[in-house]
């Protein structure tokens, strides 16, 4: 498997945002993490990308253990939810910003940064947009150019917070279509964070329901549906 | 609709014709009385006094004191200023409040404290004689009392300007690999580029300023240890008046063009998006 999220704790101050999480993210999956605001599922993916440190357990990419590892090494591709692009910096340095902080024996040459970064720009259908600045962007592209610039450094695990969550409805469909295919294409073990059911529903291989900091139920769609496991998936799921 | 308090014509031209009073008579004026009388005794006069060696001297003391305080001071603040908003521990509002100490006490209290320290009576005085170091009456000491009084000016411009900002952009460039240094040169220091500039001007034109907390330290040697503001003093109790509106007509000048490169600078933060290419 490619994430292995084992017995996760973490508490801020008096509040238990995770009690003993375990999960497994299978090798080219598209998992949803769905649950009520404040249920943790934001704080697990900022913990499986290194930008918190759980209290207990351990998280291992591709069976190499990252517990003790920074964000910085880890480099889990993530999309922030409120997209958090460099607003100094234009579109494509925006994009080359993870290449050109590479050591330097890895570092690619100019043309090599230019031909990788022009080619996200035509994965994320905005070409001609390299010069601009996020703040001449809608929504929608800042969104995709987020994506593009956790793509750039080929990341072994891509991680979305909300990553429609601030999108009006057009967009957000049009978004979520495109992420899927986009997924049926490369098959980048993907995780992302939603509240919205249908959404999880729709994109997700399997969806883990999350409350009060565990975890209550993982399965695909349908059985999740068919079979609720206790009362809280019951309800969250209005079936 | 018109509200009766706020608008009435004899009420707003009081108020605003108060004000320009105030600024006239406080400090439009007194900066034309040292100009004015800075040139009375004619052009002659007024160069052969700046260029004379007590001026020199002071001018040129001056000015290292703030090379050296300056860069100190931005080094400190911005270090405080990103421990204060990218790090959660215990204490930081007290560390804020205490940052701003300098502000609320007098200058010569500064100035006493280091005295105090370092003096050849004062708790580190005798190891220091011991060894061969002068920091009291002399150049350190007078840039340890500037560093004392201007130490809140970057540190206070800088902190609510990055918590405003907040670590998104910072955590983005982490999972992308960056580390720490490429962060601060390529993520951090170009949004507050423009507030740490702001900073170290208004720290500049404190610390060539300063005069309680460096009149204590400094010991009023002449030609040796007199910065600015002190050899104004000089002159002035020597009945030297022509020359302390001279040096005192040189320290405004420099005043105004600080005053006048701040103002630039807001202008350009007004208007982030000129300043942009395309």
């Amino acid at each position: 498997m490619s994430v292995a999220v084992s017995h996760i704790s973490k508490r801020f101050e008096t509040f238990a945002a995770l009690r003993n999480v375990s999960l497994e993210v299978k090798t080219g999956e598209l998992l949803a993490l769905l649950g009520p605001s404040g249920s943790g599922k934001t704080t697990l993916l900022r913990i499986i990308a290194g930008l918190e440190i759980p209290d207990e357990g351990r998280i291992s990419f591709v069976g190499e253990d990252v517990t003790e590892k920074s964000a910085y090494e880890r480099k889990a591709g993530f999309v922030f939810q409120a997209y958090a692009l460099f607003q100094h910096m234009t579109v494509f340095e925006n994009i080359a910003f993870g290449l050109r902080v590479l050591p330097r024996k890895k570092r690619p040459n100019a043309q090599a940064v230019t031909k990788r970064v022009n080619e996200l720009l035509e994965l994320i259908q905005l070409p001609e947009f390299g010069h601009r600045f996020p703040s001449q962007l809608s929504g929608g592209q800042r969104q995709r150019v987020a994506l593009a610039r956790a793509l750039a450094i080929e990341p072994r695990v891509l991680l979305l917070d909300e990553p429609f969550g601030a999108l009006d409805a057009k967009v957000r469909k049009d978004l979520r279509n495109w992420l899927r295919h986009f997924h049926d294409q490369t098959h980048l073990t993907s995780l992302f964070v939603t509240h919205d059911q249908e959404e999880a529903f729709e994109l997700a291989d399997r969806v883990v329901v999350f409350n009060e900091g565990s975890i209550q139920q993982i399965g695909v769609p349908s059985e999740l549906r068919q079979n609720p496991s206790n009362e809280f998936v019951r309800t969250f799921l209005e079936v | 609709m018109k509200r009766a308090t706020s608008d009435h014509w004899l009420m707003r031209y009081l108020f605003i014709g108060v004000m320009f009073a105030f600024i006239v008579i406080f400090l439009i004026f007194p900066v034309c009385v040292v100009l004015i009388e800075a040139l009375q005794g004619g052009l002659k006069f007024y160069f052969n006094t700046l260029l004379s060696t007590h001026s020199l001297t002071a001018i040129r003391l001056t000015l290292l004191v703030a090379l050296a305080v300056v860069p100190l001071n931005t080094i400190f603040g911005i270090c405080a200023a990103w421990a204060v908003t990218h790090f959660k521990f215990r204490g930081k509002g007290l560390l804020i409040s205490l940052i701003e100490i300098p502000l609320w006490v007098s200058p010569v209290i500064g100035g006493l404290v280091f005295a105090l320290l370092f003096g050849r009576r004062g708790w580190l005085g005798p190891w220091l004689d011991d060894h061969n170091i002068q920091i009291l009456f002399a150049y350190p000491g007078i840039v340890l009392a500037t560093a004392f009084v201007t130490f809140p000016f970057v540190a206070r411009g800088l902190i609510p300007l990055m918590q405003a900002q907040g670590s998104a952009e910072e955590e983005a460039a982490l999972t992308l690999g960056a580390n720490g240094w490429q962060l601060f040169w390529r993520v951090s220091f170009p949004k507050i580029k423009w507030g740490v500039l702001y900073g170290m001007i208004l720290c500049n034109a404190r610390a060539m300023g300063e005069f309680g907390a460096v009149s204590v330290v400094a010991g009023n040697i002449e030609d040796q240890t007199n910065t600015m503001p002190l050899q104004i003093e000089q002159y002035y109790l020597n009945f030297g008046l022509p020359q302390a509106f001279t040096l005192a007509s040189l320290l405004l000048i420099l005043s105004v063009i600080t005053l006048a490169i701040k103002i630039g600078l807001e202008w350009r933060r007004l208007a982030p998006n000129m300043a942009r290419p395309h």
